[in-house]
């Protein structure tokens, strides 16, 4: 921890000198001061994993949602009366490479976010050099669960591990602590490893447990 | 409109909020949820004037309800040991850590709390403090003397 040699710039400045504003004594004062140049660069190198924002539709009185939806109801009714469909079979359903059961955690799903020049993306696709990447695991939230980050090159025979494995509390969009950078011309597959009780053994990506995202290069 | 002006709010603003929120309770996930539920009340009143400074005053008062919550408290106090320091200190001034805000929260009221948070974990000088608040500088003053006989009688006390 680093002492400032005067006054310091207040947060609230030095985020908004990071966002672009123009403000001369704080810039003076950085000029001079390490301990505030260092907190500013700290601002810009962070990475912040928001989840979504809930769509909220305009609020209407009960009533005239009620009608339509009861005649909709009715309509349905009707419906599934006349036609009914074939239980779905298990060969129907799609498996989907970003979500792995764990045996004691549960369904685990994985997502990224992208800091990109300071515009934060979820689920990005694509990188690029100098993007940094954070991993986001969506888990039961009665679970807890020790998860660790792979990243496979689509050229390489083993996994690489760029942050610890850590143990976390479950919930909607958990960030894994650490960020990390892909390189290289070819698509990197980004992998959770979640387990229930130990670390992840790390050498090869297991058979189950690893919910995964392919990001390719731009 | 008011949706998608205070989702582009949460997207400019999101992050910072996030990092001063988390200068308070000293736990990143505590604080993305703080600013994830402010935003969420935000959206069906939305207005304009809602900037940055604006929704730093609201975070600091999110954080300071945590910090009476006695459940959010004790798991925060718990935490506190292992999570990391700020990153700079004033020459003259101590280091205020959610243990010390929590302790001050029994003893004083919202607004001296207000002034607390802005001036030791925001470092905001006492003008600036008085312009976020708008009240006038000596006010500012008294309430920081407050502060530091309060603390000093803490101290005195353990």
């Amino acid at each position: 921890m680093q002492a400032c040699v005067g006054e310091p710039v207040s947060w609230l400045r030095l985020e908004q000198v990071a966002a672009g504003a123009r403000d001369a004594a704080a810039d003076a004062h950085l000029a001079t001061c390490p301990a505030c140049r260092a907190c500013l660069d700290d601002i810009r190198g962070d990475v912040v994993a928001l989840p979504p924002l809930p769509a909220l539709a305009p609020r209407r009185a009960w009533w005239r949602l009620a009608i339509p939806a009861l005649g909709a109801l009715a309509v349905a009714a009707a419906i599934l009366l006349l036609i009914r469909p074939a239980p779905e079979s298990p060969r129907d359903v799609v498996p989907r490479d970003d979500v792995a059961t764990v045996k004691g955690v549960g369904e685990v799903v994985v997502g990224t976010v992208r800091e990109r020049a300071g515009a934060i993306t979820d689920d990005a696709p694509t990188f690029r050099a100098g993007d940094r990447w954070k991993v986001v695991v969506t888990c039961p939230p009665a679970a807890s669960a020790w998860l660790d980050v792979a990243v496979v090159d689509a050229a390489a025979t083993a996994p690489d591990y760029p942050l610890a494995a850590v143990r976390v509390a479950c919930g909607n969009r958990v960030v894994v602590p650490g960020a990390f950078e892909l390189t290289g011309a070819r698509a990197n597959r980004v992998c959770a490893i979640a387990t229930a009780g130990a670390p992840p053994p790390r050498g090869s990506l297991p058979a189950t447990g690893a919910a995964c995202v392919t990001i390719r290069p731009e | 409109m008011s949706a998608d002006s205070a989702a582009s709010a949460y997207r400019a603003y999101g992050p910072a909020l996030v990092r001063k929120a988390e200068r308070v309770l000293r736990s990143r996930q505590d604080a993305v949820d703080v600013v994830h539920a402010l935003f969420v009340d935000l959206i069906p009143k939305w207005k304009p004037e809602m900037d940055l400074p604006y929704l730093y005053r609201a975070v600091t008062n999110r954080c300071l309800n945590a910090l009476r919550d006695r459940g959010t408290r004790a798991r925060l106090l718990e935490r506190e040991g292992a999570a990391p320091a700020p990153g700079r200190v004033r020459l003259d001034d101590q280091v205020v850590g959610v243990g010390l805000i929590a302790q001050l929260a029994d003893r004083l009221d919202e607004a001296h709390l207000e002034v607390l948070v802005c001036r030791f974990v925001d470092d905001m000088t006492q003008d600036e403090i008085a312009t976020q608040l708008g009240v006038s500088r000596k006010t500012i003053g008294k309430r920081l003397d407050r502060i530091r006989d309060e603390v000093v009688a803490l101290r005195g006390a353990a």
